[in-house]
């Protein structure tokens, strides 16, 4: 197992960052004050000091608390949005794969034409039209609204590849309904697969996320990485040169995504033997 | 690796391609894997030579090592070749790529994934010319290539087709048509006919003898099909576990076989003549890489005797064209 | 007597190509039974091309025929009751060619063994369902301590497609659909998979289909014999006439070209003949038989009756008594 870890560099990568946000908040949240979140908690506009490492917002927030508070919110909403996006779409997909005839091309032709829609503006048009402010777990499911496009198509085009195994003719000699046939014979062959597409799914669920936020339309009272930079425009944060307001979430930002990107990566050498490297 | 003698003492006179003490390995996390082990034969020009195995006997690793084709993790680890008067282990690296085709040719095996399929197969011909030296202007070129095409029994218009417009046995013979093209002295063909149906087989396996009589070429014909074998080899070698058991004529390998193993592989064919039951081989070919003490084949013998499990049969001299490797024989 | 299983007029296309108009016909209005109360073992032997294996896929209810019926026990497949269906898949069993792709990747082997068991409720406690399964493999010459709980990747070839006959023995099916059950296993091995068939044949009365493009094992282990060329049957009965006294020229040519372990160098080579055209309506293999006749160009012969034991489509015997359509069951019977 070590040694495989030795070999696969980006799953080790990914794990590793992962890893250190996931200390990084687990330490946070019983070491630092998180109600100092709430606005005119803290003297305004500190750059990072020894009481206030990363530093206060205009506000009157300390960013250290935000960041805390902040990311596994954003995470949260990255994980609910990607797992319902490849929960419903590894339904879909293997229904579609293995049953073929007229369902599979409704499915397809359904992702098909909503992936050529631009999937913001479809995003942003949601969060415009709900009244009221948004709870994370509503984000959650706008984002989840479109999540499920992708991993259709890319689960089904795998499945559709196993469908055909002698495996599955012996199957259905033995008897077995299709339901069954897809959960005992096809699904296993795919989970290392469905692990790769559902990181992937994540980290483009929080993209989508942090994009809806920084435009407002996200959960406004919720200190999540992606309103935390929205306030960091709203309040010209660059221009007027409180640095340590941007680079906090930025920082963060990035060590997600290149986590998530790596273990994506690590994940698929996994799912597809092919890729990987001979020792 | 290296002969110690210098290539042009070893006299061969009489024979194009010499295989001594070949020996291939294999590095395994559970230790080193000998894919061929200590092989030697001798092919006179225009014979027919047969090397018959089951999966796992080593013959197809022969076949790429005689071409210097034996990609890492394995390598020659002992031995030597020689193509008439060359050792093949002191060419370098772009004269071996020369001899391949020009010296000794090889149609592999499953034709279908040999072609390019989205080049025509002329220009197919056409690489394997210029790839190999050959410097022929396009009207050349194209002569020849009708020529080669010719005498595969394959109709000029073949020239312009794709891969996929041919059949099975089609394919394969512009396969051979390719291996001929710089005129070998020596054709290696692995299992060029396990695709095909037998009808095709026959039709491939002629092409191949009357395009070898008009080369002056000789074959190596590398397959587990001993009645293939019995209809178009002169000599037949055996091989079992990496090492070549037997040797001989093919008319003495069928009527009087030395080695238990061949004489139960003759037995286990099934036979068009009368209905007798089928007798296999009981036991499995040994895994390479565990093989068992002494003789490779003691376990499934029925005649294996005590020695037989301590000691490594080696091979001796049965006459002038035949060896065998078994304490019995 | 209501066949165990039958095809009546089936034809089965199949449409391809840009917008399905490259049609295909991988077999041609096929009749076609197997008697419930009379077990043989019978060779469908064909290069491809010839159908074999899509009369397999039929027989098995893998593929729905274009035209024509397929009956299991007097009942349309198409229409059977899920109880019905149940019943089907425990009667007619299959053994496939390729002895990697049957096994699922994710499970050990003891997973082909177990679901019959299960799904067919074959035993009424594991343990009386490891009794047969190690029962089974005993059967088939299989040590059980060396196989169950490996994995497929663990195994040779011979193993796993032995293990696969012992599946079907587990089913004590009435047919086992064997398609070409040995053609990617070693030559040595061959005959003891084929005698474990055999066994299966003579010691529970188990009917066999056993398709191949080999004739030497369709002789050795058959009793009867259906040579099929291009959709449909050149030549059918007892395998001992058929193959030692070949009447149809195709199954000439295929006898004449089988390389023999002999010292006699009498290898056939199939002599091309002169270009020519064939009408929709006439016989396929009129542009390569060495007799044809004008007539062979512009119709088809139907099955001729030369004996009790053997029938050939071709005008040379023309003399013999046509067999009725859907008829081709009567000939084979061992003589």
């Amino acid at each position: 197992m070590l040694q495989y870890l030795r070999r696969n560099t980006s799953l080790v990568v990914g794990i590793v960052l992962l890893g250190i946000l996931v200390v990084f908040m687990v330490v946070g949240a019983f070491t630092v004050d998180t109600s100092n979140v709430q606005p005119l908690s803290v003297p305004v506009l500190q750059p990072p000091s020894w009481d206030y490492p990363f530093g206060t917002d205009r506000q009157g927030r300390d960013l250290l608390a935000v960041m805390v508070a902040g990311t596994p919110l954003t995470l949260w909403i990255g994980f609910v949005a990607g797992f319902i996006g490849v929960g419903v779409g590894a339904v879909l997909a293997f229904t579609a794969a293995y049953y073929g005839g007229m369902v599979d091309t409704l499915i397809r032709s359904i992702a098909d034409i909503g992936l050529t829609i631009p999937g913001l503006l479809v995003l942003i048009i949601i969060a415009v039209s709900l009244k009221g402010s948004l709870t994370v777990n509503q984000m959650a499911i706008v984002v989840a609204s479109l999540a499920w496009l992708n991993p259709t198509r890319t689960i089904r085009s795998q499945v559709l590849t196993l469908r055909e195994r002698g495996y599955v003719e012996i199957a259905r000699l033995n008897g077995m309904s299709g339901p069954e046939i897809i959960a005992r014979e096809l699904m296993p062959n795919l989970l290392p697969y469905l692990a790769a597409t559902l990181v992937s799914s994540v980290s483009a669920a929080i993209l989508a996320s942090v994009g809806l936020e920084v435009l407002g339309l996200g959960p406004v009272e919720a200190p999540t990485l992606g309103m935390t930079l929205y306030w960091v425009f709203f309040n010209a944060a660059i221009i007027n040169g409180w640095w340590w307001w941007w680079t906090a979430p930025l920082v963060v930002i990035v060590m997600v995504f290149l986590g998530l990107f790596f273990l994506t990566v690590g994940l698929d050498e996994i799912a597809n033997p092919r890729l990987r490297r001979i020792a | 690796m290296n002969s110690s003698s210098p290539p042009l003492a070893q006299g061969n006179s009489g024979t194009v391609l010499r295989v001594e003490g070949l020996r291939v390995a294999y590095e395994h996390a559970r230790g080193v894997v000998r894919a061929v082990d200590d092989v030697s034969f001798s092919l006179r020009p225009h014979e027919r030579f047969g090397l018959a195995g089951e999966s796992g006997s080593g013959k197809s690793t022969m076949a790429l090592a005689i071409l210097r084709m034996i990609k890492p993790p394995g390598h020659i680890d002992g031995g030597e070749v020689w193509l008439e008067d060359i050792a093949l282990s002191t060419l370098t690296h772009d004269a071996i790529r020369r001899l391949r085709l020009a010296g000794v040719a090889m149609v592999p095996q499953g034709s279908m994934n040999s072609l390019n399929p989205v080049a025509r197969i002329r220009d197919q011909i056409a690489d394997a010319i210029a790839d190999h030296g050959g410097n022929l202007s396009r009207r050349d070129l194209a002569a020849r290539i009708r020529s080669l095409l010719g005498q595969v029994g394959l109709p000029p218009e073949i020239a312009e087709k794709y891969p996929h417009e041919l059949s099975g046995g089609m394919k394969q013979r512009a396969c051979i048509a390719i291996a001929i093209c710089l005129r070998p002295k020596v054709i290696i063909a692995d299992e060029p006919t396990s695709a095909l149906d037998v009808v095709v087989q026959r039709q491939v396996m002629e092409t191949l003898g009357r395009v070898q009589a008009d080369l002056g070429a000789a074959v190596i014909l590398v397959g587990h099909d001993m009645g293939l074998m019995a209809q178009f080899v002169d000599r037949l070698g055996i091989m079992y576990a990496g090492r070549l058991v037997e040797v001989a004529p093919i008319r003495d390998i069928i009527t009087a076989p030395r080695h238990p193993y061949t004489r139960l592989l003759i037995d286990s064919l099934p036979s068009l003549e009368h209905k007798g039951g089928l007798r296999g081989i009981p036991g499995l070919a040994p895994l390479l890489r565990d093989l068992p003490p002494g003789c490779a084949f003691h376990p499934r013998c029925p005649r294996a005797e005590a020695r037989c499990r301590d000691t490594k049969p080696a091979v001796r001299p049965m006459g002038p064209d035949a060896t065998v490797a078994c304490h019995l024989a | 007597m209501t066949p165990l299983i039958e095809l009546r007029d089936v034809t089965k296309t199949f449409s391809g190509g840009t917008l399905g108009r490259e049609r295909k016909v991988a077999l041609e209005r096929f009749s076609f039974a197997i008697d419930p109360d009379r077990p043989r073992v019978t060779a469908v032997v064909g290069e491809s091309g010839s159908g074999k294996t899509t009369l397999a896929r039929l027989l098995l209810g893998l593929l729905r025929p274009t035209e024509g019926e397929v009956r299991f026990d007097g009942r349309n497949l198409q229409r059977l009751s899920s109880a019905g269906r149940r019943d089907f898949r425990h009667r007619v069993q299959a053994i496939f060619q390729d002895p990697y792709e049957v096994y699922n990747p994710f499970y050990r082997v003891d997973h082909v063994l177990t679901t019959p068991v299960h799904k067919f409720r074959l035993a009424r406690s594991a343990a009386e369902g490891r009794a047969q399964i190690e029962a089974a493999l005993h059967a088939v010459g299989l040590q059980p301590d060396e196989i169950l709980g490996r994995y497929p990747h663990q195994l040779s070839g011979g193993q796993r497609q032995r293990i696969m006959v012992a599946r079907a023995l587990l089913l004590r099916p009435r047919l086992i659909v064997a398609d070409e059950p040995v053609s990617m296993v070693d030559a040595s091995l061959r005959a003891t998979i084929l005698g474990s068939l055999r066994k299966l044949h003579e010691e529970l009365g188990i009917s066999i289909l056993y398709i191949t493009h080999d004739l030497a094992t369709a002789y050795q282990v058959a009793d009867t014999i259906l040579v099929m060329y291009r959709a449909a049957v050149a030549e059918a009965g007892d395998v001992e006439a058929v193959v030692k006294s070949p009447q149809h020229p195709y199954t000439q040519l295929l006898v004449g070209s089988i390389p023999r372990v002999s010292t006699v160098r009498d290898w056939a080579v199939e002599q091309p003949q002169a270009e020519r055209e064939i009408s929709a309506a006439g016989c396929k293999f009129a542009d390569r038989c060495p007799v044809a006749m004008a007539r062979c160009l512009t119709s088809a012969p139907p099955l001729f009756q030369t004996a009790p034991h053997r029938a050939a489509a071709c005008f040379l015997y023309e003399n013999a008594p046509a067999l009725p359509e859907g008829k081709v069951a009567t000939v084979l019977v061992p003589a």
